[in-house]
């Protein structure tokens, strides 16, 4: 007994099994024998090799040697399959898990449903079909599996198989015209790309991050590769440090960003604008901006510092002792909210790190003097506010200098990117603007609190003056009643 | 001294001011046990000339459009001298007046001093009484903030529900389809010349028919002797007490006036949600409130329909009151007078506190 299962395991493992049954699909052999290219590319399919014939898609009786028979209608035969059907078919199996385990897959069944609510499960421009049919990306009579490195949608052959359709200008613009259609040129310039083309199979690939039977637009707020989706999606890979190993880089990024004030404004605040990690690194061309790009990359937003910055004495001491420019202060992943604290000679400013009393003096004082200047407009906003604050628990119709703080705030938004220029004149020219504010908004709302106490003494003498006129006329009515 | 006297003379003189000192100097006021009621009607005539003054000081600096109405309160109240106080003082005042205005009509109404003959002494009362309402409601939208601007959505709104001439007034008093900028300027030129203007007329005639045929007595008291009778000379005697008690009117309007002066809120955005709790102001608290207890349809009425109309019959009837009392116009005593009466204090007492709690 143990014999005969052994014999049959061993005729299963080398196909001879499958050819046996083979031999019964009468389809096959007389398709073969007519020299047939669907049945030469079937012999190394995976469902020829698990004895599934010709039948099992195509219908009909694969027992007959009769043509009429095998082939008639009431044998089931569909023969060659057009549109949504061939995914039906496909669905057939791929989608019944009793079907799928006897023959021993442990594939997910969920495929067909994920594609039909994918992008590419929406109707084509016929309007009889969808998009993407199975065998658009896993061919038809050729399917192996999609760790077989001859698999169109095996890792190193994923993006070309994707491009076919992609980098078509012709036939992307049928269906989404202002989607580009370089992803795959990109690609190849990427980090990601560069490996695949070497051959590691490892590296990201289209559906790394689109996924594959799933994938959604960009726009919908479950696509992987959406804003606040895309930095999970990256940080799959880039955080799991044994699958990173190889590569020999950080793994924190992720950590670092989520706490940064980007990551907390995308994750937390679920502020689309704010940037991922594709906003700096590019997405399907993505790669670590190189030094000299890093204000390049961040000005494409901070257009106003990255410009400020280009003219001010740094640029040039950053590009001879070669320092990334934005970068040097305000770090990269886990950039933080960028505070007064940066500036001047504590130990916490980022000038001191360069600056010193000894060393680069000129740029020590000027650091200092700016970090005195923005502290003294925070203590007389403070000083403000309280005013502000007093005379409106007191009921003081204040709202013209209370809108007015709003202008020292934006006067300390705009030293915060004047301090980029790194020059004092210009620097002190938009604080002495919120300056200007703080002594109206101060004047303003220490003329209500005074006027409060005014009002309260005027009421004592008026209340005093009318009390005694009424006690006056009092006393003058009780007279000329009293004469009577 | 000698300056007040010749210029006194030099007028009397030419209009007869003799003529005038000895006809008040004959008038007298009957001195009971209720005559503190008297004194409400010179407390309503005095919140009305403060109307009168800080509504025309207001004027100086209001500027009555959507624009800038909200903006020209701020100026009054923060950046005008003592503006402040003249815009509590008018606030607090209106809403005193409107109280005065009530305590006022239903002492004259209990005492049944509307009786003949002075049915159009009550008459011209009533009718200034229901202008004292159309100042309140077309002032409360001039600051032209949130609370006044949805306030006045739902009071035009329930004008709306007059059957027949309904929705015409309802658009005659927002000057449109809905509250917008036309609604303020109409309202705003009903508040300063269309209303003063009709009431300066029957406070005229109020007055004129109070000084002809004197004050009136209670029936038990005209039940009286002569010589038991108690008087007291309108001149200067009343008139006095009256001033004395504007004095102390105008104390409490100060200390209301700096202590709670009025609030301006956030200007009006027509585009925006009505805020929670939208009530009007709370002399018409009580039909607000009653509107709301009564039930989307009474039979094949509209509830609301109903309501209103129950309140303009009762107006009605409360305004022709003399007319169909004639019970007390003969000297006979009237309770169903007093239990009516009796009932709207209570009915308007009660609703007013559900609505202000709620």
């Amino acid at each position: 007994m143990k014999t005969l299962l052994l014999c049959i395991m061993v005729c299963v493992e080398s196909g001879i099994l499958s050819n046996a049954l083979a031999a019964e699909d009468q389809c096959f052999i007389c398709h073969e024998s007519l020299g047939s290219t669907e049945a030469e590319l079937y012999k190394k399919d995976i469902h020829f090799k698990k004895g599934i014939s010709c039948s099992g898609c195509h219908g009909g009786n694969s027992q007959s040697e009769d043509m009429d028979a095998s082939m008639s209608k009431n044998a089931g035969f569909k023969g060659v399959m057009k549109g949504d059907d061939i995914s039906l078919a496909c669905a057939k199996c791929h989608s019944d898990k009793e079907v799928m385990k006897k023959y021993g897959s442990n594939l997910p069944t969920d495929q067909f449903e994920f594609l039909q609510k994918s992008v590419h499960g929406k109707l084509s421009t016929t309007g009889k079909e969808r998009i993407v049919q199975c065998i658009t990306c896993h061919n038809a009579h050729g399917i192996v599996t999609v760790n077989n490195q001859a698999s169109p949608v095996y890792p190193l052959n994923a993006p070309k198989t994707c491009s076919k359709c992609h980098s078509n200008a012709v036939y992307m613009r049928s269906y989404n015209p202002s989607l580009p259609i370089d992803q795959y040129e990109k690609y190849l310039t990427s980090y990601h790309g560069i490996l695949n083309r070497k051959g590691d199979s490892k590296t990201a690939e289209c559906a790394s991050c689109h996924g594959s039977h799933e994938i959604l637009s960009v726009k919908d707020v479950n696509s992987k590769v959406y804003p606040i989706n895309l930095p999970a999606t990256c940080s799959h890979c880039h955080s799991d440090a044994e699958y990173m190993k190889m590569y020999k880089i950080p793994t924190d990024q992720f950590k670092k960003y989520s706490t940064s004030v980007h990551g907390v404004a995308l994750l937390q605040k679920h502020d689309v604008g704010a940037p991922a990690c594709n906003s700096c690194h590019g997405n399907h061309a993505a790669t670590p901006p190189g030094v000299e790009s890093i204000s390049k990359v961040c000005g494409t937003c901070h257009a106003l510092n990255a410009e400020l910055f280009s003219s001010s004495p740094h640029k040039r001491a950053f590009d001879q002792q070669n320092l990334p420019e934005c970068e040097t202060c305000h770090g990269n992943h886990e950039i933080i909210v960028a505070s007064d604290k940066l500036l001047g000679v504590t130990p916490e400013a980022v000038c001191s790190r360069c600056h010193s009393n000894e060393k680069n003096q000129k740029g020590y004082n000027a650091a200092k003097f700016m970090r005195v200047l923005i502290d003294s407009l925070t203590s007389q906003e403070i000083h403000s506010k309280d005013l502000v604050d007093q005379a409106e628990q007191k009921g003081m119709e204040i709202a013209e200098a209370k809108f007015k703080l709003r202008d020292i705030n934006q006067a300390k938004l705009e030293a915060r990117t004047m301090v980029h220029s790194f020059n004092e004149a210009k620097y002190k020219e938009v604080v002495d603007k919120g300056f200007a504010v703080t002594t109206f908004v101060s004047t303003e709302a220490q003329a209500a609190v005074d006027e409060f106490y005014f009002r309260r003494y005027g009421l004592v003498v008026s209340v005093l003056l009318i009390s005694l006129l009424a006690l006056s006329l009092f006393l003058y009515i009780k007279r000329i009643e009293a004469k009577k | 001294m000698n300056i007040f006297k010749d210029l006194y003379n030099w007028v009397d003189e030419r209009v007869k001011l003799e003529d005038l000192i000895k006809f008040l100097g004959k008038k007298y006021v009957p001195v009971h046990r209720n005559s503190v009621w008297y004194y409400f009607g010179g407390v309503s005539l005095f919140f009305f000339i403060i109307q009168v003054v800080t509504g025309i000081l207001l004027l100086f600096y209001y500027k009555g459009s959507a624009d800038l109405a909200f903006e020209s309160i701020q100026f009054i109240m923060s950046k005008v001298q003592f503006g402040w106080l003249i815009r509590s003082i008018h606030a607090w005042s209106a809403n005193l007046f409107i109280l005065a205005v009530f305590i006022h009509m239903f002492s004259v109404y209990f005492e049944k001093s509307y009786r003949n003959p002075r049915e159009m002494t009550w008459v011209s009362g009533m009718l200034m009484f229901f202008l004292a309402l159309g100042f309140g409601f077309s002032g409360y939208l001039l600051p032209w903030n949130e609370l006044a601007f949805f306030a006045t959505k739902v009071g035009s709104d329930i004008a709306g529900a007059i059957p027949l001439i309904g929705e015409p007034l309802k658009i005659f008093i927002r000057g449109g389809e809905e509250v917008t900028g036309a609604t303020l300027s109409r309202l705003f030129g009903f508040h300063v010349a269309l209303l003063p203007g009709i009431f300066t007329v029957l406070l005229a005639l109020h007055l004129l028919l109070v000084q002809r045929q004197g004050m009136s007595s209670p029936l038990k008291v005209e039940a009286l002797k002569e010589s038991e009778k108690k008087t007291m000379p309108f001149f200067p005697n009343f008139l006095l007490r009256d001033l004395l008690l504007w004095l102390i009117i105008l104390n409490v309007l100060a200390f209301l006036a700096v202590f709670f002066p009025s609030e301006l809120g956030r200007k009006a955005d027509l585009f925006a949600s009505a805020p929670a709790g939208i009530k009007p102001e709370w002399y018409f608290l009580f039909m607000f409130q009653t509107l709301k207890y009564i039930p989307g349809h009474l039979l094949i009425f509209e509830g609301e329909v109903v309501g209103v109309l129950i309140f303009m019959v009762a107006g009605i009837l409360w305004l022709l009151v003399p007319f169909w009392d004639t019970k007390s116009s003969k000297g006979q005593e009237n309770r169903l007078i007093n239990y009516l009466g009796l009932f709207a204090v209570i009915f308007i007492i009660v609703l007013t506190i559900l609505g202000w709690i709620s």
